[in-house]
């Protein structure tokens, strides 16, 4: 089997609602690629909580490292999810520890976390919260860890939470193989990303953007990425920040 | 190489609405000093701000109750999305059966919920707003109950104001935890552009984000 070659392209655009307060976009993405092993996370920072943004930031980093460290056997399905429940407890009681140092507490440094796991043989979504996470096969079939809202669409859960473990859902993929395509998103991006019925990608979106991205440069893609995002068509959309990683194999 | 991506669709595939139901006093005394006219002037600012703006456009959901006559609680016409509202005429007349009116707002919010729940669209807190120039002529003490332990149990949120001095701003704040506001002389105009401006608000609010409504000191009367 040839070896398994990941193009991974991440952008995160400021919603209208923080480019009208001049405050930062409260998203955060980050991944870590090692031969065939890709561990990405995307963390939507709480509006609510005061340092949203540091939190996402911290959580995104962490679990990316913590994932990336962590022994190619536990990273195999059914152990994949020990692993990642043991890396989000690690996080988050750095978390709590940082919070402590700065007289804070938990729940101002709030996000949600999406994330994926994938290897040559194996691959997992790991999701706390809002945001989505799809995996396309080469044939188009998708599979998609969908957001946990409460009652109303503006509730969610959050990793600072003392039940997270109640909310973190990891959901098993197919084996990555060439052609397939995973996408992981902070809520903001849903919109215009997922199609109507939630079941995968919404093609008159996504299909452009991967058709550029797989002939880009990761520079070039990247800032192509950002400028999809950010592009003032989606301010009538959504008034939220925007983050999207887009990992494609081949 | 050009950075643009060309041919990307933008478009909103989400369904998410931010429902409202106005529970207007049509009764008697809403003819004295025109204030039915100048509530039908409101509700037309009011139309025009919510389409104004394009998520409160898409997001939005109406529903107006009325009540007046002969102890009549009327639903004028069906919910909309906020794009096609277009507000009712309203006519007073009669009495003030403004418990039957929020009972009826009560049951409209949950029914409407569930229909959203069935159809899969997602939806914020909806917003039940009472506007009254008097105080009711029929049994209110049970909703008024139940309308606090609705917004206690965040169901829905309540706003209970009273316009002019003849309003009973004791019992109108039974209806809300938060208590009644009192219209500063009638304006309305000025309190429909703040209630666009909170459902833009709870339209566009993020997730996990409290929402903050604008300061009411526009139309409402200052505490002194």
């Amino acid at each position: 089997m040839a070896p398994l070659r990941w193009q991974v392209f991440l952008a995160a655009a400021a919603g209208s609602h923080h480019l009208d307060s001049a405050t930062p976009c409260q998203d955060a993405g980050h991944y870590l690629l090692a031969g065939d092993t890709l561990v990405g996370v995307v963390c939507d920072g709480a509006g609510s909580a005061s340092h949203g943004r540091d939190g996402a930031d911290f959580v995104a980093r962490s679990l990316a490292q913590l994932l990336h460290e962590a022994p190619a056997a536990d990273l195999a399905a059914p152990a994949a999810s020990q692993t990642i429940a043991t890396a989000l407890e690690r996080t988050r009681s750095q978390l709590e520890s940082l919070a402590l140092a700065g007289e804070r507490s938990l729940r101002d440094y709030a996000c949600t976390v999406v994330g994926c796991l994938a290897t040559a043989g194996n691959a997992v979504f790991f999701h706390i919260g809002d945001g989505y996470a799809v995996f396309r096969d080469a044939a188009g079939a998708c599979t998609v860890s969908p957001p946990e809202n409460g009652e109303f669409a503006d509730q969610t859960y959050f990793l600072s939470e003392a039940g997270w473990q109640q909310h973190l859902r990891v959901t098993l993929l197919p084996a990555p193989h060439g052609g397939c395509l995973i996408g992981l998103m902070s809520d903001g991006t849903a919109p215009f990303a997922i199609n109507r019925s939630r079941d995968g990608f919404y093609a008159p979106f996504i299909d452009p953007v991967v058709n550029f991205l797989r002939t880009a440069s990761p520079i070039d893609g990247e800032r192509a990425l950002l400028g999809v995002l950010a592009d003032e068509r989606t301010f009538s959309i959504t008034a939220d920040d925007k983050t999207l990683l887009l990992a494609l194999a081949a | 190489m050009s950075l643009a991506i060309p041919d990307v669709a933008l478009i909103d595939n989400s369904d998410e609405r931010a429902p409202l139901v106005l529970v207007l006093d049509c009764s008697g005394s809403m003819l004295e000093d025109n204030k039915v006219g100048l509530l039908n002037d409101g509700l037309k600012t009011l139309e025009t701000e919510l389409k104004n703006d394009p998520i409160t456009a898409r997001c939005g959901r109406v529903l107006v109750i009325s009540f007046g006559g002969d102890n009549n609680v009327e639903i004028m016409g069906d919910w909309t999305d906020a794009m096609d509202f277009t507000p009712p005429a309203l006519m007073a007349g009669g009495l003030t059966p403004l418990g039957t009116a929020m009972k009826c707002a009560l049951n409209e919010v949950e029914s409407q919920k569930a229909q959203m729940r069935s159809a899969g669209v997602s939806y914020k807190r909806p917003i039940i707003m009472l506007l009254s120039d008097g105080e009711p002529t029929d049994d209110w003490r049970q909703v008024a109950a139940d309308c606090k332990n609705a917004e206690s149990a965040h169901k829905v949120n309540v706003m209970a104001i009273g316009i002019g001095e003849q309003a009973n701003g004791e019992i109108l704040g039974a209806f809300s935890n938060k208590g009644a506001l009192n219209l500063n002389g009638l304006k309305f105009k000025e309190l429909f552009i703040w209630l666009s401006r909170s459902i833009q608000a709870v339209s566009r609010a993020a997730t996990g984000t409290t929402v903050q409504l604008n300061p009411v000191d526009s139309w409402a009367q200052v505490q002194t």
